[in-house]
């Protein structure tokens, strides 16, 4: 009560940044994240013996505490894991995920709006990007290898493959939807296909390019552990599936946790970017 | 200072036309599904000429816009600009959509100079050109907006701002006040007018409401039910008046009831064919 009838009578425009709606908002979110982080920890902690204040519910040796995992991480940072540093594992991983990542953002992207641009060239691509999505790429793997050896290049293609058809349709799409008005303005102003591809088709296109960035990078991270499933000796993923081997939970917990931490990263990552790039997007006139 | 009957295709007004539309027909689909748009429109436009279309709905004044601005081709009959035949968009035939045609990703400045750039003009000279435009439309001080963070009448503005910036032979308006509130759309009508007197463009200005089209228009196009003919043209008296007053005025009344007779027909036909459809 008290607060609205101040802000009633502040004058216009010196309201501050923390007492606008859209601001406090963006803060209350912020809070319940952390408060939801803090939530899922407790719950671990209880589990595992509250940090040594009453029996673990689960054994250790199956559900190491926050803990021991951290104790595992340093180990790790010190020691590396099998002959390989922690950080050669990491990058192997990023090295990896970036190379597809980096194709299906240039190629994939590049080949949806071609699509959106071009009933022929939509008609003659469709067909193969179509089939092929449906199919669950950790089937192909084995088959992969057979093509591609037991080198970096199927563990990329896998990769690739997820990602492909995700980044193009949606690029495509998101020429589709471009606003045909636009459009004839930009035409009605002198401008030349050319002009109108990059000076309206593109930016408009932008915000659903971005929205299947975010969702492939999510996707990326996942198709990590099949394509360090086979035939490999290094990468984050690799280094959880073959400690879970040796019953090595707490190193399996720090490989799951980084996958993790890796793909939250880069989704801030991205949703900066997106705010910078896109400011307009959901607001469009 | 009223409205008198005029033949819109005299042979002295083309003999001075700059647009000339010939037995022009648009029909959408094919066979049975065929619609008829437009059905033989023979129409006339001089330089200076402000045209206000008025039609029930669906009857075809939006396709002739868009049949002017080039984005549809005629099924018959012919439209030129001085003298060249129109077969697609270009920077001579500018135009004002009702709402959602601005570049959202673009500032105020920026949408205005797209324009000149399209023309070949130095970024530095375009964005000077666009200022002017800013100035003209009163929206100083909003360059640097995006569209987005505008009113929907300063959105308006902009996208006429735009078309003007490209510098127009004729300016083809479709509805673009409609989404306005009354107070809004009265104010731009009257900017719209001083803008008109500034500039010289002949204005060819699609609309569902006759006052509008009698404030603003010199020569006001009654259009028939769907398939759109010309059902009847007038000279509007009101084109020098610059204030909003004047359509209370008895002449304007008086205008005003003979047009809605004739809208009021082809409104009721109209609706029948919708009730049919």
């Amino acid at each position: 009560m008290s607060s609205a009838a101040f802000d009633a009578e502040a004058p216009p425009g010196t309201t501050k940044l923390a007492e606008r709606p859209e601001v406090t908002s963006a803060r209350r979110r912020r809070r319940l994240n952390l408060l939801s982080f803090a939530i899922m920890l407790l719950v671990w902690i209880a589990a595992t013996g509250g940090a040594g204040f009453w029996t673990p519910v689960v054994d250790p040796v199956f559900f190491p505490s926050p803990l021991a995992v951290f104790e595992a991480f340093l180990r790790l940072i010190e020691n590396g894991y099998q002959g390989r540093s922690l950080g050669h594992h990491l990058m192997m991983s990023l090295m990896r995920f970036g190379i597809a990542f980096g194709f299906c953002v240039t190629v994939g992207i590049t080949v949806g709006l071609l699509m959106g641009m071009n009933e022929t060239v939509q008609g003659l691509l469709d067909p193969p990007i179509e089939i092929t999505r449906p199919i669950p790429k950790l089937a192909l793997l084995p088959l992969l290898i057979i093509w591609f050896g037991i080198g970096e290049l199927s563990k990329v293609i896998v990769i690739i493959m997820a990602l492909f058809p995700l980044m193009s349709i949606s690029a495509m799409q998101a020429v589709r939807g471009v606003s045909r008005r636009k459009i004839q303005a930009a035409y009605s102003l002198g401008a030349t296909r050319w002009i109108v591809f990059w000076r309206v088709v593109l930016p408009a296109s932008l915000p659903g390019i971005f929205t299947a960035i975010r969702l492939s990078l999510g996707v990326g991270v996942t198709m990590l552990v099949g394509a360090e499933m086979i035939a490999t000796s290094n990468g984050i993923a690799w280094m959880a599936l073959s400690a879970a081997d040796f019953l090595l939970t707490d190193v399996v917990l720090v490989g799951v946790l980084m996958m993790a931490g890796l793909g939250y990263s880069l989704d801030q990552l991205a949703r900066v970017i997106e705010r910078r790039v896109v400011h307009w997007s959901g607001k469009d006139s | 200072m009223s409205i008198q009957p005029i033949d819109l295709f005299s042979a002295e007004r083309r003999r001075s036309a700059r647009v000339i539309v010939r037995g022009l027909e648009k029909e959408f689909g094919f066979g049975v599904a065929a619609v008829r748009a437009i059905d033989t429109l023979d129409l006339a436009l001089g330089a200076n000429d402000f045209l206000c279309v008025v039609g029930p709905s669906g009857c075809g004044k939006t396709t002739l816009l868009n049949v002017l601005a080039g984005f549809e081709a005629p099924s018959a009959g012919e439209v030129s600009l001085d003298g060249r035949q129109i077969l697609a968009p270009g920077a001579e035939r500018g135009v004002v959509f009702q709402q959602g045609a601005l570049f959202s990703w673009y500032s105020v400045r920026d949408n205005i100079a797209f324009g000149p750039e399209c023309a070949g003009k130095p970024r530095a000279e375009a964005r000077d050109i666009a200022d002017g435009y800013i100035e003209m439309v009163g929206l100083e001080g909003f360059g640097d907006r995006y569209p987005y963070e505008l009113s929907g009448g300063m959105q308006q503005r902009v996208g006429i701002a735009r078309a003007l910036a490209a510098d127009p032979d004729i300016l083809l308006m479709d509805e673009p006040f409609a989404a306005l509130d009354q107070q809004t759309r009265e104010l731009l009508q009257e900017e719209i007018k001083r803008i008109w007197q500034e500039t010289g463009k002949t204005i060819l200005w699609i609309t569902h409401s006759i006052e509008e089209a009698l404030f603003l228009a010199t020569h006001v196009l009654v259009m028939t039910a769907r398939p759109g003919r010309i059902k009847a043209s007038f000279t509007a008296g009101f084109a020098g008046e610059t204030s909003h007053l004047v359509t209370t005025s008895e002449a304007f009344t008086a205008a005003k009831r003979t047009v809605l007779g004739l809208l009021r027909e082809e409104s009721i036909k109209a609706q029948r064919q919708e009730e049919v459809a």
